[in-house]
């Protein structure tokens, strides 16, 4: 079985491609097929009428019980040969249907073939979730299949209707089946239906199943999606909507009924919907003028019946309903294929402009009207045979509740009647001569071919009318599942003496014919009886109001805003520890409010600046003081006695302000920007609020504290396992490297940013060595000072030179240089380290370019930056891998000693050469923001080349 | 083996880094050292995964220092599962990167900027994945924040400046909110070492830990993007370059996942906020693709479709049970894969059309069918159509929320169904309007409003009601009059649709037809490909899935890998 499903996916896929070889042709290939699967399905008849099923395992996902469980017992087998006999006749008839010139066929065989797979997979299904993919599969390539080549407005709407409604109900009968699965305790349906399980899950299952089987078969109150979904090619219509996927829902329905028909609320909706549907739909038939629509409101209605019969979980209402099925897949796609012969032929399907073709195509008229005797229920034919068994069923008490029971056979009984009148409608529109209307000229003789598969199905609803007995011991296998309520079983018979039901044939033969009769009145009456809303209409505009709700939600959730998110984050922050901090923490025993008042003073100065950033509006003010906290936290630092944060925090912190201060050149003065006084109180209270939470949480959880923390191991391991007195230096360069190793690589990336942002194409600029003639000009200037302390200042306009600042520049820069050497090599036990080091070094590059401009940098710095930030990265990182190659651990330090000639006892520890990689890092990133920042923004200004960026485009809201 | 390999997914991609930086005039050598270090990363991600499956977890000591002294890193099922996932995804948009720049130049991605910071971000995820240190983990966090600034802005346009600073500004915050998260962890306990927070928060009073592990959950909540800190990142994503996007909507917000579950399994077991987090899972779900639907541009409603799918897989964490994270788990592998492929597709659908707004699309099916296959596929796999690997995570958070029986856990199953419906909805817009609509026609015509005017106009044929354009769906082709209120509603929900001013063009003013890159298809294709696959690998992914969620649950192996034993100081 699994070979056959591969089988129609495989032909799914190369469709496309055989069509392009041999044109509609591969519809033929094609249709072997699901003809081979047919040929499968009717050699298990001997094993499956034993009493034996066919049964295929592959595992999926056993962790979720969905597993490609297949089973093949006579309700999978009549469906699976009615799927696949019709499959392939339709195929042949596409292969006649489309003319070759038609765009698409390949598109289209694809998803036909891939359909016919997904439709035998469904009812194969043994496993109730693999049911449902198949189930969905169906769904979606009926999608593809109705919006077609999607040019027509009317079948994309269709296609995406028939999709999300069909989704929809498939959804909830996924969640069904999970709780039918978890009740009865397996997902198999040969075990649920074996020993289902009971109490209110199964309940709310049923219902849930329920609603899939009711929107996949079109069934009151979602049966809308069928007739819209006619914008479909015929060949589809007749598969599709006609034979197959709508008949999911029914198969869905009869398989379950032996295990569900008794669970409360069952047979109460199936019955109702079931009956409501057929008449509905045929109400609805009568009125229709294109010939397909006609058929597709008398599909909704025969689904309404067949639902009825097949879910009433009795024995001979479900033999009754599988014959009915079957006739049902033979009549309707034959009526289905004679129209869409009708169609190609004449170039319509309206019935009022269609007349005298019954002459004209002699054989279909013939093939057409077999076809709609056993829908209007004639003997001898399948369709007569399936309803008289029906009425049967129910007068000999195939419904427990009598009241029921009749109320039933009344509603199908009218329904019958309806069925008969448009059947007569539907011969008399597409064949008969009708009086003022010209003869429907025929374009061209349908071929052999064309007519091959509709003349076929019709032939076997006539044969299988007499040889029904045949059907007896199939439909007995599956019927026999459900309980007999009948005084006994009634055999399938074309002929059962007189009796009631034949009675109640004929009625309803005969009241079809009134109704035909009388058609006209009738049609008037039912236009003056319009109603107020159609289901189609309900569900344009749920649609709509859902479009509406999500542009309201979004509105109103998606500010596009920032600082109303970052508002929200905050309130979060205060909605839900602060919360649990004011109702659930313990609070400390003890508060102690400072270790010295120094840090009060600390404390007050840096809370002041705070607000006054806030208060000031020149930027550079605001800037310099958001810059008095950050020296306030240092002196914090120092003051707990953390000299390296504390020195680490001031470099940082100046460095910041000068490229604040950079950056500053390229912005207006003053920040303009004004908020409203109430935001502005919002945001205050929101703001302290969260100050004065952080605070006490700290509080709370310092309180909490029981264990040691692991820093008090740190000192002696850091002396003999990492070489190092300073403990702070050897963390980050040895105990916590790896943390180190990416945040230096975290600065190579905010360096490469930076560059990025400003030189925008290239990594960054070339380096700008001072231009010799420029230098030379600068020598004849007479207002230049004379003497030239530093390499490129003679470049600069001789306003914006200072000759302290150069001579001290002159002065300072290589000790700067030498010191932070110092601070590198000597880090490790002595406060200081790479970064220290890194921070220096750039601080002195920073003191060359104040002082001596672009072209001063390159001359100190002639090294891109790059270069320095590739080579410290892969001297950060190589440490570790050559330490993974050398077969120690990542990042493992080792301690060289040795005595050297002249500079005695050197204890060399590698992890140095970590630490010179995190100073190579941190002069490239001050040397790349110098340039990018500093330098390139002094040339965009030299060569009147203004930054294209726009402030005021950047503007927040 | 573990421990030469474990700190390998994170040194290469720094070593590679390096190395594009030095070689950074020589576009060739840095296209093929990227290429060549995240494919080894990739192997190596899946020998870890293989050992850590065969063996348990594993744990690595940096730099040789005794637990818990130094930052350990551990590979258990679950950070091997990562980081195989991450690395194939940037493999593949790498590649898509590649060909993208080889057609563009470097406009619009400069590629010297583009392969080291590129390489970062991996570094930074994979470190995410492979810490044991809370404080590592927060260092991962940085480093894969800090790249991914980069990357948001690359180019400088002023839409990505914008898009960039709400980016930063909102992770700057997320960050600031873990760091102090971290800070009073340290504080209350003394360690930042996971396997030892695992037992020391354990000793802390209920208050407290509830205050650290909500702390947590807020930091990691922004950066995962669940509801109400969801809303920086449909206004952030859509703007970056199409690799740039895949690469984030793929891992970035996972990332955070990924942090929500070790939080809540491994330092705060016994599920105290779940019930808080099954709402934020609905909220996040459902107001999420609500978004999506709303949305006419591809990008913005992949960007929503990303926030409501979060949700999904918060709910399987907030179950708290072995089922629920499993479901979360695989949710989370395919999640990946699915949300990086369709944003790649988004980036050729621009080519192919000019535009991702559906408006001005038009007709793609037709003029290009292998877009067409190379969208329906994902499309479909995102709204959870079975067989593929959507349906399949769906299914097991489903089954899941139906086991856990209570009436919340019922109301979030039917929530998602809800989504997957809607998301459902959603793709077959974009699919009936870009793919399927010709261009010539309005796209007006396609919105409910105007089929349920349609839908009326057929129930009364003999009636005047001939108009059929939208009521006010979509605010694009009504010429009556509007009201104030109307136009202040306009106005309010302008921003959330990112509303186009004027008309859409009229016919014939789509922009020609650009060839698609061979190498731009090969790696799309290659990763739709790789959704597909997971259908079929879905049994052994979700044993694993169920393997990881059960490691998770009991804690031992994390901490014994750690420890040693499972004695902790």
């Amino acid at each position: 079985m699994t070979a056959l499903l591969l089988l129609h996916l495989i032909a799914g896929v190369l469709a496309p491609v055989l069509v392009r070889w041999w044109g509609r042709q591969a519809f033929l290939a094609l249709a072997l097929v699901p003809a081979a699967s047919f040929v499968w399905t009717l050699l298990q008849l001997r094993t499956v009428l034993a009493g034996d099923d066919v049964r295929e395992t592959v595992p999926w996902v056993p962790a979720l019980d969905l597993d490609v469980a297949l089973r093949l017992d006579a309700l999978a087998l009549t469906f699976a040969a009615l799927v696949t006999g019709v499959g392939a006749l339709v195929l042949v008839y596409c292969a006649r249907y489309f003319s070759p010139e038609d765009e698409g066929t390949g598109r289209f065989a694809g998803s036909l073939t891939a359909f016919a797979g997904s439709m035998l997979g469904l009812v194969l299904a043994d496993d109730v979730l693999l049911l449902y993919v198949f189930w969905e599969l169906t769904t979606v390539f009926s999608f593809l299949l109705i919006g077609g080549s999607g040019r027509r407005l009317a079948a994309r709407r269709a296609a995406s209707q028939a999709l999300v409604l069909t989704t929809a109900g498939g959804l909830a009968m996924l969640v069904g089946l999970i709780v039918i699965g978890q009740a009865s305790g397996s997902f198999l349906l040969s075990e649920i239906l074996a020993d289902p399980g009971s109490g209110p899950a199964m309940v709310w299952g049923a219902v849930l199943v329920l609603a899939g089987a009711v929107t996949k078969s079109a069934l009151v109150p979602f049966h809308f999606w069928l007739p819209a979904a006619m914008e479909a090619p015929t060949p589809v219509s007749a598969y599709l909507h006609a034979a197959a996927m709508v008949k999911a829902g029914v198969y869905l329905v009869a398989r379950l009924a032996p295990a569900m028909a008794d669970v409360p609320g069952w047979r109460p909706l199936v019955l109702g919907m079931g009956v409501a549907t057929m008449l509905v739909g045929g109400y609805r038939a009568l009125r229709q003028k294109d010939l397909k629509l006609l058929l597709a409101f008398g599909t909704v209605s025969q689904l309404g019946f067949l639902v009825t019969l097949v879910g009433a979980g009795s024995r001979e209402l479900a033999a009754a309903g599988l014959v009915m099925t079957l006739a049902h897949a033979l009549f309707k796609s034959t009526l289905f294929l004679t129209v869409g012969v009708v169609d190609h032929a004449t170039g319509t399907r309206d019935l009022s402009r269609l007349s005298g073709l019954g002459r004209r195509l002699p054989l279909l008229a013939v093939t057409g009207t077999l076809a709609a005797a056993s829908m209007a229920g004639l003997p001898p034919l399948l369709g007569f045979v399936g309803k008289e068994a029906a009425f049967t069923a129910l007068l000999d008490g195939g419904l427990a509740d009598r009241t029921a029971a009749l109320a039933v056979l009344v509603g199908l009984v009218a329904g019958s009647v309806l069925t008969a009148a448009y059947t007569a409608r539907f011969l008399w529109g597409a064949f008969a001569r009708k009086p003022g209307v010209a003869d429907t000229e025929v374009g061209h003789a349908p071929e052999p071919l064309f007519l091959a598969a509709p003349v076929l199905l019709s032939l076997t609803g006539l044969v299988l009318g007499p040889a029904s007995p045949l059907l007896d011991g199939l439909v007995a296998r599956y019927a026999d599942t459900l309980p007999l309520l009948a005084p006994e079983v009634e055999h399938l018979a074309l002929w059962h003496g007189w009796q009631p039901a034949l009675a109640l044939s004929a009625l309803t033969v005969a009241g079809g014919a009134a109704l035909f009769a009388v058609r006209g009145p009738v049609g008037r009456l039912q236009r003056r009886m319009a109603v107020g809303a159609s289901a189609d209409e309900g569900y344009w505009n749920v649609l709509q109001g859902v479009d509406r709700l999500s542009v309201a939600v979004t509105g109103t959730t998606q500010r596009g805003s920032l600082p109303a998110y970052l508002g929200t984050i905050l309130v979060a922050v205060l909605a839900l520890p602060g919360v649990l901090l004011l109702t659930r923490a313990p609070w400390p025993g003890q508060w102690r409010a400072w270790d010295t008042p120094v840090q009060a003073v600390v404390g007050i100065v840096v809370v002041t600046a705070g607000v006054l950033a806030l208060r000031i509006r020149q930027r550079l003010s605001a800037v310099l003081v958001v810059g008095v906290t950050g020296y306030g936290i240092a002196v914090v630092f120092a003051l707990q006695g953390a000299p390296d944060l504390a020195l680490t925090q001031f470099l940082v912190e100046t460095l910041t302000l000068v490229v604040f201060v950079l950056v500053l050149r390229k912005l207006p003065k003053d920040i303009t920007e004004r908020h409203r006084p109430r935001e502005r109180a919002v945001r205050g209270v929101i703001a302290v609020a969260v100050g004065a939470f952080m605070a006490a949480a700290g509080a709370v959880a310092l309180a909490a504290r029981t264990g040691t923390p692991v820093s008090e191991g740190y000192p002696g391991p850091a002396y003999d396992y990492g070489g190092g007195k300073n403990v702070v230096n050897v963390t980050l360069v040895d105990i916590r490297a790896w943390d180190t190793l990416g945040e230096v690589s975290l600065l190579v990336v905010a360096a490469t940013g930076v560059a990025s942002l400003v030189f925008l194409r290239r990594r960054t600029g070339g380096v700008e060595r001072a231009p010799r003639t420029r230098l030379a000009q600068a020598e004849r200037g007479r207002r230049a000072p004379r003497d030239r302390w530093l390499a490129a200042t003679a470049t600069l306009d001789p306003a914006r030179r200072s000759v302290v600042l150069e001579v001290v520049t002159r002065l300072l820069f290589h000790t700067i240089m030498v010191f932070s050497l110092y601070l590198l090599f000597s880090g490790h036990n002595e406060p200081g380290g790479g970064f220290a080091g890194g921070l220096v070094a750039g601080l002195a590059l920073v003191l060359r370019y104040l002082a001596g401009g672009r072209y001063e940098l390159g001359e100190a710095a002639p090294v891109a930056p790059g270069l320095l930030l590739g080579g410290g990265l892969l001297f950060a990182g190589g440490t570790g891998v050559v330490g993974l190659a050398l077969g120690a651990g990542v990042l493992q330090t080792a301690i060289l000693e040795s005595t050297l000639p002249v500079l005695g006892d050197v204890k060399l520890v590698t992890s140095l050469f970590f630490d010179i990689g995190v100073y190579l890092i941190v002069v490239g990133l001050v040397l790349d923001v110098l340039r990018s920042l500093g330098a390139e923004l002094d040339r965009q200004d030299d060569e009147e080349d203004p930054v294209e960026l726009d402030p005021g485009e950047v503007v927040l809201r | 083996m573990i421990e030469v390999l474990a700190p390998l997914p994170v040194l290469l991609p720094l070593l590679g880094a390096a190395g594009a930086l030095l070689a950074s005039g020589h576009p060739t050598f840095q296209r093929t050292l990227s290429l060549v270090v995240l494919t080894a990363v990739l192997a190596v991600s899946v020998v870890l995964l293989l050992v850590a499956d065969a063996e348990g977890a594993g744990a690595v000591s940096v730099g040789g220092w005794p637990v818990p002294l130094g930052i350990v890193l551990v590979v258990d099922r679950l950070s091997a599962l990562m980081l195989v996932v991450a690395s194939t995804v940037a493999l593949g948009v790498l590649v898509f990167a590649v060909g993208q720049g080889a057609a563009d130049g470097s406009e619009e991605t400069p590629l010297s900027i583009f392969h080291p910071t590129f390489l970062v971000l991996v570094a930074g995820v994979s470190n995410a994945f492979l810490a044991g240190d809370l404080f590592n983990l927060y260092v991962g966090f940085e480093i894969l924040l800090m790249a991914s600034y980069v990357l948001l802005t690359l180019g400088g346009t002023a839409a990505r400046i914008r898009g960039g600073i709400t980016y930063v500004v909102v992770s700057l915050t997320s960050s600031l909110v873990f760091l102090a998260a971290i800070a009073l962890v340290y504080a209350a306990t003394g360690t930042v070492n996971m396997a030892q927070l695992a037992v020391r928060l354990g000793e802390l009073p209920e208050g407290t830990q509830l205050l650290l592990q909500s702390m947590l959950l807020i930091a990691f909540g922004i950066k995962a993007a669940v509801f109400p800190l969801s809303a920086w990142l449909p206004d952030s994503y859509p703007t970056a370059p199409a690799p740039v996007t895949a690469v984030f909507a793929g891992l970035l917000t996972k990332v955070g996942v990924y942090a929500i579950i070790r939080t809540q399994t491994l330092l705060f077991p016994g599920g105290a906020l779940d019930e808080l987090l099954m709402w934020a899972a609905l909220a996040t779900m459902l107001v999420g693709i609500l978004g999506a639907v709303a949305q006419s541009d591809l990008r913005r409603m992949l960007s929503f479709t990303l926030v409501s799918h979060i949700g999904y897989m918060v709910f399987g964490i907030a179950l708290g049970t072995a089922a629920g994270l499993a479901g979360a788990v695989f949710y989370v592998a395919h999640h990946i894969a699915i949300q990086t492929t369709l944003f790649l597709v988004a980036g050729l659908v621009e080519r192919q059309g000019g535009s991702t707004s559906v408006h001005r699309l038009g007709g793609l099916a037709r003029r290009s069918p292998m877009l067409a296959v190379l969208f329906f596929v994902p499309a479909m796999n995102l709204a959870g159509i079975p067989p593929l690997s959507g349906f399949i995570g769906k299914l097991g958070l489903l089954q899941a929320g139906v086991a856990e029986g209570s009436v919340l856990a019922f109301t979030l199953v039917a929530g998602g169904v809800v989504t997957s419906l809607l998301t459902l909805l959603a793709v077959a817009r974009v699919w009936t309007r870009a793919f399927w609509r010709p261009a010539s026609q309005p796209p007006a015509e396609e919105t409910a409003a105007a089929a349920a005017a349609d839908a009326t106009a057929r129930r009364r044929p003999d009636d005047e009601t001939g108009d059929a354009t939208g009521e006010e769906g979509d605010g694009l082709a009504d010429g009556r009059p509007r009201t104030a209120l109307q136009d202040a509603w306009r106005r309010h929900t302008a921003v959330a649709l990112a509303a186009e001013p004027g008309l859409p063009p009229a016919a014939g003013a789509v922009r020609a037809l650009r060839p698609l890159p061979r190498t731009m298809v090969g790696a799309t294709t290659a990763l739709v490909a790789l959704t597909v696959a997971l259908t079929g690998l879905a049994g052994p992914l979700y044993g694993l899935a169920d393997r990881a969620s059960v490691d998770l649950i009991d804690r031992t192996p994390y901490i014994t890998s750690v420890f040693g034993t499972e004695e902790v100081p």
